[in-house]
């Protein structure tokens, strides 16, 4: 098992490679020149040739990616150009709110989905299979910022079981039971989108294992439904299971954007959003950096947490 | 070995309107697939009555897209004269939503069209030369390292406003995910028989891509395409909430929702609507996606059209020979 976390953690350094080279080359997208576009009206030479020192704009292209390797090594991001302070401290500073959402928000899909996709499968071609398939369908199409807006204008304005922005009561800080209340309902809309994925994914995968024949075997000899589903088909979708909701954890940590901003929430996504609104590049491109590298390592961790899952492999 | 072993088409018996087995196009699957199931018959009439909505976009709306008329401005939906409300610009939201269709489904089939031209012949590229191939599917990785929003959001903020960006930018989120599939299929056709017999009649390497393989591995890229097509509206949507992308004050569904937000607490019609017009839009895709994915895999097209006729059906015999 160590072997083989070694090896895919090697795999996945060429790929940290390629991202941080595309997060680079990204500004290159920017047609004409950029400090004239990034400063648009507000440009004037001197403005334009500091901006230009800043972003390090004056030196030839791969020089410029060494040095922005190098300072990245170094833990430094650059400045941000709104905020007037390292990027890579306030990146330091908002991760931990953003990975508590994401957080909660698996812990709302791994249940539920659980629960949806065992038993639909269970129930293969059976009218809740139906009904579980179409509410699946339903929430993968739905889009996650009006979900957002619609949990918030229901359960926030109108009946106010829950509070409308923020990690905290400003007024009067609760400690962990304030942080649940304002978690739920970013952390429900976050889930939305990956609770249908994984359903899908699990129920395909316990149809095909409820098939064999060993299951025929095992109802051959009297065991209940339940049993057989549970002890001995279940049992070997837990790879594939285990794999779906760690893919999620990257998912839900770069899709929390839109929830970020809806319900305020100060984390990476609201940073992100801010960052875009302001044209503040090395922010963004923090931002971007730090979202791909989480979703990299929580894939890496995935796979790995399935390799030792897997008892056939070993 | 006698020659009556071998397994002949399956006739069902007795019914003497049942016609001799006989093979099916896949256009022919892909109908079936859309009028029998009720669901992805449901999609169809979705999609439809959308993509009629866009064209027809000036002689249904009742106002322009533009039309102000600020003195009912956030009025709510049963005003008279308009039956969604207004925005907080007077706006009317019916007429912005009928427009709003036009964008949504250029945003959504024009980067999955583009995607699908530009990974098809990749896809196969990459499957044939082998080193080639691995270099592709590296670099792909590296694009696969991004969550597809992500990607988008940043592309989409890299190259500037307006909606060629934005296509764009949908174009690469989508390429290496329709790669993917297309050199899956193209490895396993490549060791095939036909591409072998190809092969010893002396083709060029072109003429077995695009001549031989091409066919088969065609049908994988448009089913995938279809089955994103759904994911990459609700994309496109939320990049210009985010205010990327198309941007104010065209009548686009994803800048009325981030709009509307704004005054969420005194006129929640300005920023839902919009989301349910989205949210029916992709429902209607996803539908007819599932059933064309459905249609086109074997393993299911069997079991659907067993399950239609009861057990002594073949899948390549007529469902409904009466008809």
């Amino acid at each position: 098992m160590w072997r083989f976390a070694g090896i895919r953690t090697l795999h996945a350094i060429p790929v940290l490679i390629g991202v941080t080279f595309v997060v680079f080359g990204s500004l290159q997208l920017v047609p004409g020149d950029i400090a004239n576009t990034l400063l648009s009206m507000f440009y004037t030479e001197e403005r334009g040739e500091a901006l230009r020192a800043q972003l390090g704009l004056d030196k030839p292209m791969l020089v410029q990616y060494a040095i922005w390797v190098w300072n990245l090594l170094h833990g430094d991001l650059g400045q941000s150009l709104m905020l007037r302070q390292p990027v890579a401290e306030v990146l330091l500073d908002k991760i931990g709110n953003s990975l508590i959402l994401t957080g909660a928000s698996l812990l709302i899909v791994i249940p539920v989905s659980f629960i949806l996709g065992t038993t639909a499968a269970r129930r293969f071609r059976t009218a809740t299979d139906r009904s579980i398939v179409f509410f699946a369908m339903l929430l993968a199409s739905l889009p996650v910022f009006w979900l957002g807006i619609v949990l918030l204008y229901l359960l926030g304005v109108n009946i106010k079981w829950f509070p409308m922005s923020g990690m905290y009561n400003m007024a009067n800080p609760g400690g962990f039971p304030d942080l649940i209340h304002h978690l739920v309902l970013p952390a429900v809309t976050t889930a939305a989108t990956s609770v249908a994925i994984v359903t899908r994914v699990t129920r395909g995968a316990l149809i095909d294992t409820l098939g064999q024949p060993y299951i025929l075997s095992a109802r051959a000899r009297g065991l209940s439904d339940f049993r057989v589903t549970y002890r001995h088909g279940v049992r070997n979708v837990m790879p594939t299971f285990a794999n779906m909701c760690g893919l999620q954890i990257g998912y839900l940590f770069g899709g929390a954007i839109f929830t970020e901003i809806i319900f305020n929430w100060p984390g990476i996504g609201l940073l992100l959003y801010n960052a875009i609104l302001q044209r503040d590049v090395p922010m963004v491109q923090g931002c971007i950096l730090a979202i791909a590298v989480v979703f990299v390592l929580a894939n890496l961790l995935a796979d790995i947490i399935v390799y030792g899952l897997d008892v056939r492999r070993r | 070995m006698k020659p009556a072993a071998i397994p002949g088409p399956i006739v069902a018996p007795a019914s003497p309107a049942v016609k001799p087995a006989r093979a099916r196009s896949t256009f022919y699957f892909v109908w079936r697939a859309l009028i029998s199931d009720r669901f992805a018959l449901l999609g169809t009439v979705i999609v439809s009555i959308f993509v009629l909505t866009a064209i027809f976009a000036p002689w249904i709306a009742p106002y322009g897209p533009d039309d102000a008329d600020p003195a009912l401005r956030l009025q709510g939906i049963g005003t008279e004269g308009h039956i969604f409300g207004l925005d907080n610009h007077g706006r009317d939201v019916l007429s912005r939503l009928i427009y709003g269709t036009r964008l949504s489904l250029i945003a959504g089939l024009a980067p999955v069209l583009l995607g699908g031209i530009i990974a098809v012949p990749l896809g196969l590229i990459a499957a044939y030369y082998e080193r080639f191939g691995h270099l592709i599917m590296r670099v792909m990785d590296v694009l696969f390292a991004f969550p597809m929003v992500l990607l988008a959001i940043m592309l989409a903020f890299f190259l500037g406003p307006g909606l060629e960006n934005l296509v764009i930018a949908l174009v690469v989120v989508l390429v290496p995910y329709n790669t993917r599939v297309v050199y899956v299929q193209a490895l396993a056709e490549r060791e095939l028989g036909y591409v072998e017999a190809a092969r010893a009649a002396a083709s060029s390497d072109l003429r077995i891509m695009f001549g031989e393989m091409l066919p088969h591995v065609v049908a994988a890229s448009v089913v995938y395409s279809m089955t994103i097509v759904g994911t990459i509206i609700v994309t496109a949507a939320g990049l210009s909430f985010l205010g990327l992308g198309v941007q104010p004050p065209t009548a686009e569904w994803g800048i009325m929702t981030s709009e509307g937000r704004t005054v969420l607490h005194i006129a929640p019609h300005a920023s839902t609507l919009p989301g349910i017009a989205i949210f029916l839009l992709v429902i209607g895709f996803n539908l007819v996606g599932d059933a064309l994915r459905d249609a086109l895999d074997p393993r299911t097209r069997l079991v659907r059209v067993k399950l239609a006729r009861g057990k002594q059906a073949d899948p390549d015999e007529d469902p409904e020979p009466a008809s």
